[in-house]
C-alpha cells in the first residue's frame, strides 16, 4: 500500500487515541466506531448500485427506457409488466441476493484464512455444491424446485468434511486452505465423472448450472436466499468486530482473550452457509466471493474486509456480470458465471504473481 | 534516567533474602505461579518437567537459559498459549485454565515472540486492538478506551507514529508499537516472549528501559508485574529483580541476579567457561566468555 505518499505533515493534525479514520459514535454508555471513508463508500457503492440495476433493467433484447423501468417497478405503469415484472425484476432480485451473499462469504472465509487466496470456489465449498447437484441430476432426483437443496447439502458436506480434516486440536488457517483445495480437486473429479456417465441433455443441463447463470431464476429461487440473508445479519455483525481480532496472529488473539476456535469456526460456519446457499440458487458464479472483498479493502482503506462494503461489491459485480452475460452476444446468452470468470481469472493470477515476488495482499 | 540505578531498591519487595524467598510450595507467593507444570508437545519428553515457579508482584522477572531450555514454553504456559499436560498455572490462586479467557486477558497481557499484524493497519488501530478484553458489541470505544490507548502511546513514545502503517516503521518502533498494544490492555501482569530479537543493540536497550520504567510505579499505575524471556544473559543480569535461570526443562538457579550469576553458574547452565566481573555502569554481574582459541591474533 502507498499509504505513506499523500500523507500531510504530521503536524498538520493531532491524531487522536484512537484506531485511524474512525470516529466514536456515543449514546449513553453504548459507543461504536464508524469509519469515516467507508461510509462515503457505501453511499457511492449504492448509487453505484441503483444505476446497475436500472441498466440491467431497461437494457436487453426488447429495451425499456430507464424512467419507464424505474416506474414499472414502482408500479406506476404496467406497460412493461412482462418483460420488467416477469422476466428481468425477479432475475435482478436473484443476482443481487447471489451476489452480496458470495461476496459477504467470501470476506468471511478470507478473514478466517488470513489469505486473500481463500474463497468458497477455491476451498472446495462450491465444488461440493456443484458434484451433490450433478450426481442428484444423473439420477434424475433433481427436479428444478430441489436442486439448490441438493447443492446446498453439498457445499455444507463438503465444509464439514474439509473442517474434520483440517482440524488437528484447532482451526488452522493455512492447513484449512490446503485441505480445501485439495477437497476442491477432488470433488471437481468427481463431477466431471458423472458428467461423463449421465446421458446427454443431463450432462448439458448440468453443465450450464454449473458454469452459474441466472437465466430462468425468479421470486422462487429468490425467497429462501433472502431469508437466509436476513437470518445471517446478525451473525454479520458480530463477525465485523470479530474480525479486528482473528486477522492479528493466533498468540496475540488468543491474549486479547478471544477462543480463537469457536470464532473462527463460528466466521467460517457463517461463510460456508452464505456461500452454499448462493451457489444452491444460481450454480457456482465464480470469483465474485474472491473479488469482492479484496476490491471493497482496497475502497475502504480498513485493515479488515469491511462487510457491508464487500456485500455491496459482490451485488454489483453480479448485476453488471448478468447485464453483459445477457447483451454481450445477444440473443445468445452466456453465464453470468462465464463473465465473472473473465474478469476474475486474471486478478487471480496477479494475486499470484504478486505474492511470489514477496508483497503480502 | 533512573532505570539504570540498581534495580534492587523497587519498593513493595525487601530485597536480598535470598532465593527460598520463592520456594515453590504452597501457596503461591505472588498473583501468578506455577505447579508442578508438566509441559511438551509429546508425552514421553516433556520439554518442561515438574516445575514449580513463582513470579514476584511488581519486579522485573527474566527467565534465561539455553537454547531449548524450555523458557519460552515456560512463558507461553504461563499466559495460557499452551496447555500443560500436567500440573497448572496458578493466577490469584485459581487454575489458569479453569477461568474465561477473556477475564485471563483483563489481569494477564503477553506478547508473543513474533506477532503479525494484519497488512496496511495503522499504529493507533493496532494498539486500539489491546482494547479487546474491556469492550462490548454495544461499547466499542469508550471515553476509558481512548485514555488508555493515549497513555499507553504515550508511554512507548509512538503517539507521534499514530496514523503510520505498521509495515512502514523500524524494527524498534514497531515493538515499541506492539508493546503499546499490550499495555493498552492495562493489565497488572505483563509477559514478553523475547522481546529484544531481531532488534540491533540501541534498540534491544530500548525496549529492556521501557520494561523496566513498567516494574516502576508512578503517579497514576503502580508497578506492573513483568515476565520476560531474554537471551542475553548480561541483560538479564542487568534489568532484572528476579532471575530464572533454566536448564533441561528445570530451574538451575533463581533469585537476584547479584546474588546467582557467578561463573559456576554459567559453567553449569550454559557449559561456557567465563569470568564474573562487576559491570562498570551498573554494578550488576557481568559475564565475560574466556579467552577465544586461538585468538584473533594469532589465528593466521
Amino acid at each position: 500500500m502507498t499509504t505513506t505518499l499523500a500523507r500531510p505533515p504530521r503536524t498538520a493534525r493531532t491524531s487522536a487515541a484512537r484506531p485511524t479514520g474512525y470516529r466514536a459514535v456515543r449514546l449513553g454508555g453504548a459507543s461504536v466506531l464508524v469509519h469515516g471513508r467507508t461510509l462515503l463508500v457505501v453511499a457511492v457503492l449504492l448509487l453505484a448500485l441503483a444505476a446497475g440495476c436500472v441498466a440491467n433493467l431497461s437494457l436487453g433484447e426488447s429495451s425499456v427506457p430507464p424512467l419507464e423501468a424505474v416506474r414499472s417497478v414502482l408500479g406506476l405503469t404496467d406497460e412493461h409488466d412482462f418483460v420488467i415484472g416477469v422476466l428481468r425484476l425477479p432475475r435482478l432480485t436473484v443476482a443481487l441476493l447471489v451476489g452480496a451473499a458470495l461476496a459477504v462469504a467470501g470476506g468471511l472465509i478470507q478473514t478466517v484464512a488470513r489469505n486473500p487466496l481463500a474463497s468458497p470456489d477455491i476451498i472446495g465449498v462450491s465444488q461440493g455444491a456443484a458434484a451433490v447437484a450433478v450426481i442428484a441430476m444423473t439420477y434424475g432426483l433433481a427436479s428444478t424446485a430441489v436442486l439448490p437443496y441438493w447443492a446446498i447439502a453439498g457445499g455444507l458436506g463438503a465444509a464439514v468434511l474439509v473442517y474434520l480434516f483440517a482440524w488437528r486440536g484447532g482451526l488452522h488457517a493455512g492447513r484449512f486452505v490446503l485441505v480445501g483445495i485439495g477437497f476442491a480437486v477432488a470433488l471437481r473429479s468427481v463431477t466431471q465423472l458423472f458428467l461423463t456417465k449421465g446421458d446427454h441433455t443431463v450432462a448439458q443441463q448440468a453443465t450450464v448450472w454449473m458454469t452459474g447463470s441466472f437465466n430462468g431464476r425468479g421470486y422462487a429461487e429468490a425467497e429462501p436466499l433472502a431469508w437466509a440473508l436476513l437470518a445471517v445479519v446478525p451473525a454479520v455483525c458480530w463477525a465485523a468486530r470479530a474480525q479486528r481480532t482473528v486477522t492479528l496472529d493466533d498468540d496475540t488473539a488468543i491474549a486479547l482473550g478471544v477462543r480463537l476456535n469457536v470464532t473462527r469456526v463460528g466466521l467460517a460456519g457463517v461463510g460456508v452457509l452464505l456461500a452454499a446457499l448462493a451457489t444452491g440458487t444460481a450454480g457456482p458464479v465464480d470469483f465474485v466471493a474472491l473479488l469482492s472483498p479484496q476490491i471493497a479493502r482496497r475502497l475502504t482503506g480498513t485493515a479488515q474486509i469491511p462487510l457491508l462494503t464487500t456485500a455491496l461489491v459482490g451485488a454489483l459485480l453480479t448485476v453488471l456480470a448478468d447485464l453483459l452475460a445477457r447483451t454481450l452476444f445477444s440473443p445468445t446468452e452466456l453465464p453470468a458465471g462465464v463473465v465473472t470468470a473473465a474478469i476474475g481469472a486474471p486478478y487471480l493470477l496477479w494475486l499470484i504473481l504478486k505474492n511470489r515476488t514477496g508483497g503480502r495482499a | 534516567m533512573s532505570i539504570l540505578s540498581k534495580p534492587g531498591n523497587e519498593p513493595g519487595g525487601e530485597q536480598g533474602n535470598g532465593p527460598e524467598r520463592f520456594s515453590g510450595d504452597g501457596p503461591p507467593a505472588g498473583r501468578l505461579a506455577a505447579r508442578g507444570l508438566t509441559l511438551g508437545y509429546d508425552a514421553d519428553r516433556p520439554v518442561v518437567d515438574a516445575l514449580d515457579l513463582d513470579i514476584p508482584d511488581g519486579e522485573v522477572t527474566v527467565i534465561v537459559g539455553p537454547n531449548a531450555c524450555g523458557k519460552s514454553t515456560t512463558l507461553r504456559a504461563l499466559g495460557r498459549l499452551l496447555k500443560p499436560r500436567a500440573g497448572t498455572v496458578l493466577l490469584d490462586g485459581a487454575e489458569l485454565h479453569t477461568l474465561p479467557t477473556r477475564r485471563i486477558a483483563q489481569s494477564l497481557g503477553l506478547l508473543p515472540q513474533t506477532p503479525v499484524a494484519p497488512e496496511a493497519i495503522t499504529v493507533a488501530d493496532l494498539v486500539s486492538r489491546g482494547r479487546q478484553p474491556h469492550q462490548r458489541w454495544w461499547q466499542q470505544w469508550s471515553p476509558a478506551d481512548e485514555a488508555a490507548v493515549a497513555e499507553a502511546m504515550e508511554r512507548t513514545d509512538v503517539s507521534g507514529l499514530a496514523d503510520r502503517p505498521v509495515d512502514a516503521l523500524s524494527g524498534g518502533q514497531r515493538q515499541r508499537v506492539w508493546i503499546a498494544m499490550a499495555l493498552a490492555q492495562q493489565t497488572d501482569l505483563l509477559l514478553l516472549d523475547e522481546p529484544t530479537t531481531y532488534l540491533d543493540i540501541a534498540h534491544q536497550v530500548e525496549v529492556l528501559n521501557l520494561v523496566r520504567q513498567l516494574a516502576t510505579p508512578t503517579d497514576e499505575t503502580p508497578a506492573r508485574t513483568v515476565v520476560t524471556v531474554l537471551h542475553d544473559l548480561n541483560q538479564a543480569a542487568r534489568y532484572a529483580d528476579h532471575l530464572v535461570a533454566m536448564k533441561d526443562g528445570r530451574i538451575a538457579a533463581q533469585g537476584h541476579p547479584d546474588e546467582i550469576v557467578t561463573a559456576e553458574l554459567v559453567g553449569e547452565v550454559f557449559g561456557l567457561a567465563a569470568v564474573v566481573i562487576p559491570d562498570p555502569v551498573t554494578g550488576s554481574p557481568l559475564v565475560v566468555p574466556e579467552a577465544p582459541t586461538p585468538l584473533p591474533g594469532e589465528a593466521r
